[in-house]
């Protein structure tokens, strides 16, 4: 057992070695060079709207493009016979700091042809507005919410662009972004009394109350919600 | 043996002639009834919940201690158990959730986040739970074994022991009292203080002046 650790720490001090596998694939230093048939198919489709087409981890395809024209390329992709990219696996983005523009980021699934393809738009932080793809595909709907809520992108379009993580009341800004202190921007003390002055009007809407309530028929608006109310706490008792 | 059947009579529990009462203090025997028929509501949000699982099955078995019945109605419940990391999001639950549990009732802190925020001193996280509710116990660990939880237990065992239904401040309750944080806002700016709760949770639980056991041997049986 000894001897066996002693190997072990050995190991350890001689570094890293390689496997006996076959050598990793390196990032391909021409992105070019690498081949995506997506890719491929949009530039000739929109030429110099694809900014740039990078690989990362081996086999992630990353294209770039300008923001204003991201709704006419994700359409294309997911409604192109050939690209058929129908599902929407994933909506983000990325703050690198220092003033840098955030990056929002789509991640598609081809079913079909079971490819995928990021596609990564640009926002400066003086703009920070996009068009929803919520039209696309209904799985946007939260996933742009809660890029919303942590990043403070408005999405142009969107039914129901609300905080999703954070209350509704939430006053500290958005926390993800780089400019958002650790911590959060008010003291403890005034973040645990926030917290608990909390009431279940500030995490949902009325309509989401009175469905809670089971009355589901009545829930359209603010004045039912409250109906519904009354009725819930009737029928409780 | 030398048995015969004659000797094998059975002995009446309560002699005959005598009387069948004895005499004890009020305190003892109430303390007596409550300590060893806890029911635990347990508030479990994170792996500290997993542990106080394992505790409740059968390899270790709170039930020993008077606690098979695990209460999901903070109404029919009489110990909180908070096993894990309260966010602020969660923090009006916690303190509802308490509010609505009768006297007499107690807290356990279960965990270094529940006791302290733990490493999680960040913007979305609670620094202790005894900044929204008071905590009886403090249970260390990450998460804490069974049988730390079940010591901490035993420790409000102990504490319990020492109360009195003579003390009315012991049991007291501000209605006003209900949905607001359990401490002053400059203690909880005190404590949470530039490194976060986790470095210095001695300034609110300090010594708590019970009647707990540092060693289990020590304790009466």
């Amino acid at each position: 057992m000894d001897e066996k650790l002693k190997g072990a720490l050995d190991g350890l001090e001689a570094g890293p070695t390689a496997s006996d596998g076959a050598e990793p694939e390196q990032p391909s230093a021409g992105a070019d060079s690498a081949f995506h048939p997506s890719v491929a198919a949009l530039r000739e489709k929109f030429g110099d709207a694809i900014l740039h087409h990078e690989v990362m981890a081996g086999d992630e395809h990353v294209v770039y493009v300008p923001p204003e024209r991201i709704l006419e390329i994700l359409g294309w992709l997911k409604n192109e016979p050939g690209q058929e990219y129908d599902m929407l696996k994933d909506v983000t983005a990325v703050d690198f700091g220092g003033g840098r523009p955030l990056q929002v980021v789509y991640q598609l699934w081809s079913i079909p042809h079971r490819r995928g393809l990021r596609v990564k738009a640009l926002l400066p932080l003086n703009a920070l507005e996009i068009d929803s793809v919520y039209g696309l595909w209904r799985a946007a709907n939260w996933l742009e919410r809660e890029t919303y809520d942590m990043f403070g992108i408005r999405f142009r379009g969107h039914p129901d662009l609300r905080r999703i993580l954070m209350p509704d009341n939430y006053a500290e800004g958005h926390p993800l972004r780089k400019d958002f202190p650790l911590r959060g921007r008010f003291s403890r003390a005034e973040q645990t009394r926030r917290a608990l002055a909390m009431d279940v009007v500030d995490h949902y809407t009325a309509e989401e109350i009175a469905i809670g309530l089971g009355n589901e028929a009545t829930a359209s608006g603010t004045e039912s919600g409250a109906t519904a109310h009354a009725d819930g706490s009737a029928d409780g008792a | 043996m030398g048995l015969g059947k004659g000797s094998r009579q059975a002995l009446p529990v309560v002699p005959k002639g005598e009387p069948s009462w004895l005499t004890t203090k009020l305190d003892f025997v109430v303390n007596w009834a409550r300590r060893n028929s806890l029911w635990p509501m347990p508030f479990g949000t994170a792996c500290c919940a997993i542990e106080m699982m394992a505790a409740a099955a059968s390899r270790y078995d709170i039930a020993r201690f008077g606690m098979e019945r695990m209460s999901f109605s903070p109404r029919q419940a009489d110990l909180l158990i908070c096993a894990g990391r309260v966010t602020y999001k969660m923090a009006p639950v916690l303190r509802r959730i308490w509010d609505q549990m009768p006297q007499p009732k107690w807290a356990i802190a279960m965990g270094a986040c529940a006791s302290s925020g733990g490493v999680f001193d960040v913007y979305s996280m609670v620094q202790g739970i005894d900044t929204i509710i008071p905590v009886d116990v403090y249970v260390p660990g990450c998460p804490p074994r069974p049988e730390g939880l079940i010591y901490g237990i035993l420790m409000l065992h102990e504490k319990i022991k020492g109360e009195s239904i003579t003390n009315p401040a012991l049991r007291a309750e501000d209605p006003d009292a209900a949905g607001k944080p359990n401490l002053p806002a400059e203690v909880i700016e005190q404590i949470a203080g530039p490194f976060g709760n986790s470095t210095k949770q001695n300034r609110v639980s300090g010594f708590v002046a019970t009647r707990a056991l540092a060693r289990p041997s020590d304790r009466q049986p």
